[in-house]
C-alpha cells in the first residue's frame, strides 16, 4: 500500500471514476468475485450498493451440496479451495438473495453454474425475467455432459453452450473463463462468437497441497482451485493476451487483486473492470477498500487516469 | 516484525459503529504472551470491542503479518480480562501459529471478530463442561460467563494428552473440576465418574475437543438423556461465512461451522464415522 493514504472504506463517498461493462453502469470499476461474496456474511461489514457490482455465488438449477471437507488449504500468498459450488439453487436465489440484493441497491451479476448444458440453460431461463443486472456464466466447473472436462476448456463445446444460452436471454451475458487451457484466446473467441457480451477472467488455477504428516492431499477432493496474490501475474497476462486479440470486448479482470494499485494494473492490461476475490476472505472490507483506493489513486495522480482514458496501455 | 497496514483498532470500531456495521479486520495490541505447556501458549490482546462482545464459544481470526501465510487462523476466546483485554490459548501446529507464538507484548497483530454463534447459556442448570486438549479454551469462556449466575452449577471434565495445562485457569472459574490424561482414561471415564451427581432434568453438557471425542460425548449424553451443545472445529477459509469451506452435515442441511456454528446442538448433528476418521487422520 505504499504511496497511498489510508482512507476509511466505510465513509460515504462520491465515486469519480465509474465504468461501463456491456452497457451496464458500474459506479466504480471494482466488483466482488463470485464465490467470495455472501450477503449475510458481507452485508454486515459494508454497504453493498457502493460496490461497482456484486457477483454472486454460483447458482445451480437445484440445490448443490458441494464437495466433502476439508475444502480449503493454504497456498503461499493464496489459497486452494474445492467447495464444489455448494448453493441453495436458483429457486431459493430468486426469492431470497436476489430480491434482498436489489432492495439494497446493488448492481447484481448473477453467476450461473451447471454440470451440463441443460443445467446452464435451466438457470439462464429462470433468470431471464429476474431483476439481475448481468449474468456471468461460470464455465470452469466439471461438466458431466463433456466427459468430466470443464466446458470452458473446449472451444467447440463452449461456443455451442453460449450460442444456446444467448437465445434464452437479453441480459448482458459475461462468460467467466478458466485459465486451465492451452490457448485462452481460442476459448475467449469461441465465447464471443457464441454471443457473450463480455468476458471475465481468470477463474482459479488447478492446484493442490499435501499434508506432510500423512502424505495425503489436504483437500478431500485431492485438487482444487488456487486464488490469491500468487496468481496475480498469471491473471494479468491472460487479460493482456485476450485484450490484444479482442480489442472491443469488455473484460472483467480477476486474480489476486488486493489493492487499488493491483486493480489499476488490470485496467492497464486492458480490463474494463475488476473483481476482488480471495482478498475478501482475508479482510471482509477488502472489495470496498480496493474500490476506494483506486478512486483516490486516479484522483491523486491524474496522469494515471489520462493513461487509462487513452485506452492504449495494452497495445 | 512489522504489523499489517490496516486501520488501527479504535478507528475501525468507531467507523463501523457509526455506520451500524460490524468492525472489520483491524490491528490490535498484544499485551501478554506466556507458555502454558510445551508448545502451548496463552496470548492476551487488547481490543475494546472484543472485550465487550465475546459470547462463550465465539472465536477470532488472527492474521499473519507475512502475506505468504495470508489465510486467517481461528482461535476460540478463552477469557475476557480487565483492561479491555481478551485471552486465547493455542498450540503451535504450523507456520502461522509458530509466528503468533513469537509475538511479544506491545507488538501488533491483525484480527477479526468476534465470529460465530456461541453456546446457549440462558437456562439455570448444572453445566458439565467437557473438553479435550485445545478444545478447552471456549469452555473456559463459558465457565467465566456462567460464574456467579443464580441457579447455575458448573463441573469441568477435562481430558489431556499429558500435561493438564488448562486446569489452573478452569479450576478458578468452576465449582468442580476433574481432569484426566490419556494414560488414565478419557472424558467418558470422567462422565461415568460424575454420573451419580447428575440430575437429568437440570443438566446441560457443553463440549469442545477432537471430533471423535465429541461424538463419544454426544452418544453418552443421548444415552443419559441430557442435552449437549458441541463446539465444532473445522478447517476454515474466511471464518466469517463467505467461502463455504467449513461445512458440517446437520438435520437442517449442510451448515457453515464458522457462521451457523461453531456451536451446534448435538441432536442436530449428523455424526458420520467415516468422515470423522478422515478428519482426524
Amino acid at each position: 500500500m505504499s504511496g497511498l493514504t489510508i482512507m476509511d472504506p466505510l465513509e460515504p463517498h462520491a465515486w469519480r471514476h465509474g465504468t461501463v461493462v456491456a452497457g451496464t453502469l458500474w459506479k466504480n470499476p471494482v466488483g466482488t468475485a463470485s464465490g467470495t461474496f455472501n450477503l449475510d456474511a458481507c452485508g454486515g461489514y459494508y454497504d453493498v450498493s457502493q460496490m461497482g457490482a456484486i457477483s454472486t455465488k454460483g447458482v445451480s438449477p437445484v440445490p448443490w451440496e458441494g464437495n466433502p471437507t476439508p475444502r480449503t488449504a493454504e497456498s503461499p500468498a493464496g489459497m486452494v479451495n474445492s467447495v464444489g459450488l455448494q448453493n441453495p439453487g436458483v429457486d431459493h436465489y430468486l426469492v431470497d438473495e436476489l430480491p434482498r440484493l436489489k432492495a439494497l441497491g446493488a448492481n447484481v451479476i448473477t453467476n450461473v453454474a451447471g454440470h451440463s448444458d441443460e443445467d446452464y440453460a435451466t438457470v439462464v431461463e429462470r433468470l431471464a425475467d429476474s431483476p439481475a443486472d448481468m449474468l456471468e456464466i461460470n464455465v470452469s466447473c466439471p461438466n458431466v455432459s463433456h466427459g468430466g472436462m470443464s466446458v470452458g476448456t473446449d472451444a467447440k463445446a463452449l461456443n455451442r453452450l453460449i450460442t444456446r444460452l444467448r437465445a434464452l436471454t437479453d441480459k448482458p451475458m459475461v462468460v467467466k473463463l478458466t485459465p486451465n487451457v492451452t490457448d485462452i484466446v481460442e476459448v475467449a473467441r469461441a465465447a464471443v462468437d457464441g454471443g457473450a457480451d463480455a468476458l471475465s477472467l481468470i477463474n482459479t488455477l488447478v492446484g493442490m497441497r499435501i499434508d506432510i504428516n500423512t502424505g495425503r492431499p489436504i483437500l478431500a477432493q485431492g485438487t482444487g482451485g488456487v486464488s490469491g496474490p500468487c496468481i496475480l501475474p498469471i491473471a494479468l497476462s491472460f487479460v493482456w493476451r485476450v485484450r490484444q486479440a479482442l480489442p472491443e470486448v469488455p473484460i472483467i479482470g480477476i486474480g489476486g487483486i488486493d489493492s487499488g494499485l493491483t486493480a489499476l494494473e488490470f485496467l492497464y492490461a486492458g480490463a474494463n473492470a475488476v473483481e476482488v476475490g480471495a482478498a475478501a476472505l482475508v479482510d471482509p472490507v477488502a472489495p470496498m477498500r480496493v474500490a476506494r483506493e483506486l478512486d483516490d489513486l486516479l484522483d491523486e495522480r491524474p496522469e494515471l487516469a489520462d493513461l487509462l482514458e487513452k485506452g492504449e496501455c495494452w497495445r | 516484525m512489522k504489523p499489517n497496514l490496516f486501520i488501527s483498532t479504535s478507528r475501525v470500531e468507531e467507523q463501523a459503529q457509526e455506520a451500524g456495521r460490524l468492525p472489520g479486520r483491524r490491528t490490535a495490541q498484544v499485551t501478554g504472551m506466556e507458555p502454558l505447556d510445551r508448545q502451548v501458549w496463552r496470548m492476551i490482546i487488547r481490543d475494546p470491542y472484543l472485550a465487550a462482545h465475546a459470547p462463550a464459544g465465539a472465536f477470532i481470526n488472527l492474521y499473519s503479518a507475512d502475506r505468504m501465510t495470508m489465510m486467517p487462523r481461528p482461535f476460540g476466546i478463552s477469557r475476557v480480562l480487565e483492561g479491555e483485554q481478551i485471552e486465547i490459548i493455542f498450540a503451535v501446529v504450523g507456520q502461522g501459529t509458530y509466528e503468533f507464538s513469537r509475538l511479544q507484548p506491545d507488538m501488533a497483530v491483525d484480527l477479526l471478530g468476534p465470529l460465530g454463534h456461541g453456546f446457549d447459556l440462558e437456562k439455570p442448570a448444572h453445566y458439565l463442561l467437557v473438553g479435550g486438549g485445545l478444545g478447552v479454551p471456549p469452555l473456559i469462556r463459558a465457565a467465566q460467563c456462567l460464574q456467579g449466575q443464580s441457579g447455575v452449577r458448573t463441573t469441568a471434565l477435562l481430558g489431556y494428552r499429558d500435561h493438564r495445562f488448562a486446569d489452573a485457569i478452569m479450576g478458578s472459574l468452576t465449582d468442580r473440576l476433574e481432569s484426566i490424561d490419556n494414560a488414565s482414561g478419557d472424558v467418558i471415564t470422567l462422565l461415568d465418574r460424575v454420573r451419580g451427581d447428575i440430575d437429568p432434568g437440570r443438566t446441560i453438557i457443553l463440549t469442545c475437543g477432537p471430533l471423535p471425542m465429541m461424538r463419544a460425548v454426544a452418544a453418552w449424553a443421548r444415552k443419559a438423556g441430557l442435552p449437549a451443545q458441541c463446539c465444532m472445529e473445522s478447517r476454515m477459509g474466511c471464518g466469517y461465512g463467505t467461502c463455504v469451506a467449513c461445512v458440517v452435515d446437520t438435520v437442517d442441511g449442510r451448515l457453515k461451522v464458522c457462521k451457523d456454528g461453531p456451536v451446534f446442538a448435538a441432536d442436530r448433528l449428523i455424526w458420520n464415522t467415516d468422515e470423522d476418521k478422515k478428519e482426524t487422520r
